[in-house]
């Protein structure tokens, strides 16, 4: 089918107003949140904005008919470059699915469209005392939809656990157009737990057409207390010991002295200026177990250091208290023209030898690095600054962050801890994983998506092609048996 | 495809006798099927060669825990070996401080539980017989207690697994760290997969501090109606039990909980102070209607909630089946009604999980009685699951219920995962 036919049949199915093809339409979905200087642009044939999971299915079915790629994308501020058209094909924008179509308090989900805002959600939540607990800092900006796809963190991840642990139910498009309901709104439906493996695939097994999500009841007291340390290192320590004293505080996070200043000149969250590190701690519950914690951690940070501890008193002082945190991607511009965000996770009692890893490494590579991470989780997220215009620099800072990787899964940790693994990580996958492992994930791959037409080129390191599994199946068993493979 | 690999199923069973080889297998009899041989391996490279001998030669195996669990899955198709797990015991790792562990298969829960419990953590499960069950038996089943309301079940505490696969490959995913979204989520793939996809030989926790002090609280009610009443109060309130069922009056009884009628029990853990207090907030706000109450100290909450897990196990006997029907909570008082009517005199037990909205029926009576009981909830609910039955019953039917969709997808990652049928053969869903 030439391509003004294959547009043709897109608008009959979405309307002329759903489809993008122009140059000057498709420039803004060329990239997403991830590092243009690293991830590169890459344009898709269409851009389609369908309203319905009928119309969903539809388009999935004609990618099939025609043999394009098919790539859902949300709001695109994903930064590992998982919603990028990285083959071209069809670009499935779902934006205009934006309806919370059912809120059930008294069962405890509500229904929505992958389209709806993350923090719209929770403010639509809020007024019936429930949220929805998955709370990225870009919360203001991203999908439901795409946080299924990442299987989204954020600073409440600490108690509440991330996405997957929020999701009961999805309607889904899978890649050969067949549209099904997994999970629902009461646990343990027999058979395959496709729920808890659709979240988190990054867009390569199917499009998510509804969500069913937990609702979570805001609880009846919270505190947030603000620590200052005079280094990341006695900041991390007292991290391990709130943990090891058996408090889960609903939100652990640390700043490093490089991210308070920008956040200070920028945003003025009255954070002190000459602390090395400060820690920002959230707890929640029953009233008395907030009143008791905030004490005990109070004295903990205090042991480990702390010159400074504060206890907003006020809801508004408590969102002054959060402000910076929140803000502190955004200020990074006061630091540099361009940073490399890396997100990494490592054992928690590893933080104090990892950050002092990172440290050397910002020396040897000569290139400021600013911390600011879920230091509860042990979820890093070094900010590698730099100048793209400066010659070298940009292959300097793949070196580093390479560096800070591979040091990380060294200690125990991983390659990603919330922001995919997508195009950007695919090549590190086999620092984690060996052959075998990566063999069975591509075998999850092809039990979903046998022609590979579904976010193509994402997750896998090139050379997992579903196509493989199933030779490298009988060689490993004919090796295994020391029989003769025929 | 071509380059198929094939032992004669005699020289097959000739290698495993290398593996440790029980006297007498019928101990391991499912449903009534007697496995042609019972293995003992200890390692998970032990695992993963059985597995690809039994491949070639099209063998099938039933890996095996502590047998706690048997009674859940369709009746056996083709059973030559039982795998006994219970050599893969190892704590692989484990940091306290981290609030995670790794831990090998076989492991009993009560020796899991020990480890933990010097650290002053847990994992929040109960289950009956906690020295025989395993790790990778609850993995493979992935059922849940009623403590998942206030914790999450063992599916939100998996953060990695590895598995031994019928090509003779181990393949793990996940980590040791808590949040990872490092490739796709092999640990919910394998979690209730009842292990038609992969043996399980070891997986990653992450676990929970002990609390310090634990109470529960039970009321008395009249009739179901109102002790349902008072359980979605509580379910929508702001004071966080970790665990909220309902007994019906059957249940009442054999827990000698002297108590009549139906007894709303939630369960409080945490600090001290605010146990107390919320055990007494939980006692006023959910008992208005309530004619009786009590309030159980430390000891007692754990025994009682152990007491109820063992009424709920799993093990098939000869007059008795029980099932399990997920529904809505604001739903379930219905749906009891609907089960008392239909069941009658041959209703034994029922529990309603509030927290959850599962129902756990038990009806005694005829294989002739049971089956009809079974046709008659089949179809109820969001979903009907036969958890422990006679075979006689499950003969001719899915005990896994009403196929969900997806069975095709679930079929292909079968036919990936397992080509050969090695794994639990006809045992899982759709007899996959
Ligand atoms: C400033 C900033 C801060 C951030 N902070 C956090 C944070 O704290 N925690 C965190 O986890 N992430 C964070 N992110 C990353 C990102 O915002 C999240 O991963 C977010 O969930 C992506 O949502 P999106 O709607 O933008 O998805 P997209 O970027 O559009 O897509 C993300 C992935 O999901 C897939 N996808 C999208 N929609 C669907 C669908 N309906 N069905 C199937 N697949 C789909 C895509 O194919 C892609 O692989 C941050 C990003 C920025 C720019
Ligand atoms: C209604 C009900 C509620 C329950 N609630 C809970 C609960 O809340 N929490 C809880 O933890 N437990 C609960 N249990 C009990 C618990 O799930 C089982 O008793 C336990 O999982 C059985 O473990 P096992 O080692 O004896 O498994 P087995 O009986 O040996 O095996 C069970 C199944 O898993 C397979 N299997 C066993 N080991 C492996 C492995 N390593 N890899 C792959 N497959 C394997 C077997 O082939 C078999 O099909 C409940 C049981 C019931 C019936």
């Amino acid at each position: 089918m030439d391509r003004a036919a294959i547009r043709e049949r897109l608008v009959s199915i979405v309307g002329a107003d759903g489809v993008l093809d122009r140059p000057d339409e498709l420039l803004v979905y060329e990239y997403d949140a991830s590092d243009e200087v690293f991830a590169g642009h890459h344009h898709p044939d269409f851009v389609v904005l369908p309203r319905t999971a009928e119309q969903v299915s539809a388009i999935v079915r004609l990618a099939n008919e025609v043999g394009l790629p098919v790539i859902p994308r949300g709001a695109g501020t994903g930064l590992a470059g998982g919603a990028l058209a990285l083959r071209g094909g069809i670009l499935v924008v779902l934006t205009r699915m934006n309806r919370i179509l059912e809120v059930n308090e008294r069962d405890g989900y509500a229904v929505v469209e992958p389209g709806v805002i993350n923090l719209e959600l929770s403010n639509a939540l809020q007024p019936r005392g429930y949220f929805f607990a998955p709370d990225p800092a870009s919360q203001r900006a991203c999908t439901i939809g795409g946080n299924v796809g990442n299987n989204s963190g954020g600073p409440h991840c600490l108690k509440y656990g991330v996405t997957t642990n929020h999701i009961l139910g999805l309607e889904v498009v899978l890649p050969d157009g067949e549209r099904i309901w997994t999970g629902g709104p009461v646990p343990e439906t027999p058979g395959v737990d496709l729920t808890g493996v659709l979240v988190g695939s990054e867009g390569t097994l199917g499009i998510v057409t509804k969500v069913m999500v937990r609702l979570t009841r805001l609880p009846e007291a919270v505190s947030v207390l603000l620590a200052a340390f005079p280094d990341i290192e006695s900041a991390s320590h007292g991290t391990s010991a709130i943990i090891a004293a058996g408090i889960l505080p609903a939100a652990l996070e640390m700043m490093d002295h490089l991210t308070i200043k920008a956040v200070e000149d920028a945003f003025h969250a009255g954070y002190p200026r000459e602390a090395g590190a400060v820690l920002l701690v959230e707890l929640d519950g029953l009233q008395e177990i907030v009143t008791e914690n905030t004490t005990r951690v109070a004295e903990i940070c205090r042991q480990h250091g702390a010159w400074e501890v504060r206890v907003a008193r006020t809801k508004e002082e408590r969102d002054l208290l959060w402000l910076g945190r929140k803000s502190a991607f955004g200020a990074m511009g006061r630091l540099a023209s361009n940073y490399y965000l890396v997100d990494t996770t490592v054992p928690r009692t590893k933080l104090p030898a990892t950050m002092r890893r990172v440290e050397e490494l910002s020396r040897e590579y000569k290139l400021s690095i600013a911390n600011v991470f879920h230091a509860g989780d042990g979820n890093l997220h070094p900010l590698v600054l730099f100048d793209r215009q400066r010659p070298g620099e940009v292959e300097r800072v793949l070196e580093c962050t390479t560096e800070i990787l591979r040091y990380c899964v060294d200690v125990g940790g991983t390659l990603s801890g919330e922001h995919g693994i997508g195009f950007e990580k695919r090549d590190y996958m086999t620092l984690v994983f060996t052959t075998e492992d990566l063999c069975a994930m591509a075998g999850l791959k092809k039990s979903f998506d046998p022609r590979e037409l579904f976010n193509p080129e994402k997750v896998l390191p090139s050379g997992f092609r579903c196509a493989e599994v199933g030779l490298f199946r009988q060689q490993a068993l004919a090796q295994r048996l020391g029989l003769e493979y025929v | 495809m071509t380059g198929t690999t094939r032992l004669e199923p005699e020289i097959a069973l000739e290698r495993l006798a290398t593996f440790g080889v029980y006297q007498d297998p019928s101990a391991f009899a499912v449903d009534g099927v007697v496995p042609r041989v019972a293995l003992a391996v200890s390692s998970p490279e032990a695992v993963a060669e059985v597995l690809a001998v039994c491949a070639a030669a099209e063998l099938g195996v039933i890996p095996w825990g502590g047998g706690g669990q048997m009674g859940l899955g369709n009746v056996p198709e083709r059973y030559d070996v039982a795998l006994d797990l219970r050599g893969l015991s190892r704590i692989v790792q484990y940091e306290p401080a981290d609030l995670t562990i790794a831990v090998q298969a076989g492991r009993t829960l009560a020796d899991l539980e020990e480890a933990l419990a010097a650290n002053g953590q847990m994992l929040p499960i109960d289950a009956a017989e906690p020295e025989r069950i395993t790790v990778g038996g609850l993995v493979a089943t992935g059922l849940g207690c009623p403590r998942r309301f206030g914790h999450g079940s063992l599916r939100d505490l998996i953060i990695g697994i590895t598995v031994a696969l019928p090509d003779g490959t181990l393949a793990k995913g996940g980590g040791i760290v808590v949040k990872n979204v490092s490739g796709y989520d092999m640990m919910r793939l394998h979690f209730g997969a009842l292990g038609a996809l992969g043996v399980i030989v070891q997986a990653n926790f992450k676990v929970l501090p002990a609390p310090e002090a634990q109470r529960s609280v039970l009321l008395a009610f009249a009739d179901a109606a109102a002790a349902a009443e008072a359980a979605l109060t509580l379910r929508g309130s702001q004071l966080a039990p970790t665990a909220l069922v309902v007994l019906a009056p059957p249940v009442v009884r054999q827990l000698d909980l002297g108590m009549t009628g139906w007894v709303l029990a939630a369960r409080c853990e945490g600090p001290e102070a605010a146990v107390i207090r919320q055990a007494d907030r939980l006692r006023e706000s959910g008992g208005i209607a309530a004619r009786e109450a009590d309030v159980l100290d430390r000891e007692q909450t754990i025994a009682f909630w152990r007491a109820l897990q063992s009424l709920l196990d799993a093990r098939p006997q000869r007059d008795r089946l029980r099932l399990r029907i997920g529904e809505r909570p604001s739903r379930l008082s219905e749906l009891a009604g609907h089960v008392v009517t239909e069941l009658g005199s041959a209703l034994a037990g029922l529990v309603l999980d509030y927290g959850s909205g599962l129902a756990y029926v038990t009806v005694s009576g005829t294989v002739d009685a049971l089956r009809l009981a079974w046709d008659k909830l089949a179809e109820v609910g969001q979903h009907a699951v036969l958890l422990a039955a006679p075979a006689a019953v499950k003969v001719g039917t899915d005990v896994f219920g009403r196929h969900p969709d997806g069975i095709a997808v679930m079929r292909r990652l079968k036919e990936t995962f397992d080509p050969d049928r090695v794994l639990n053969r006809g045992r899982f869903i759709a007899h996959l």
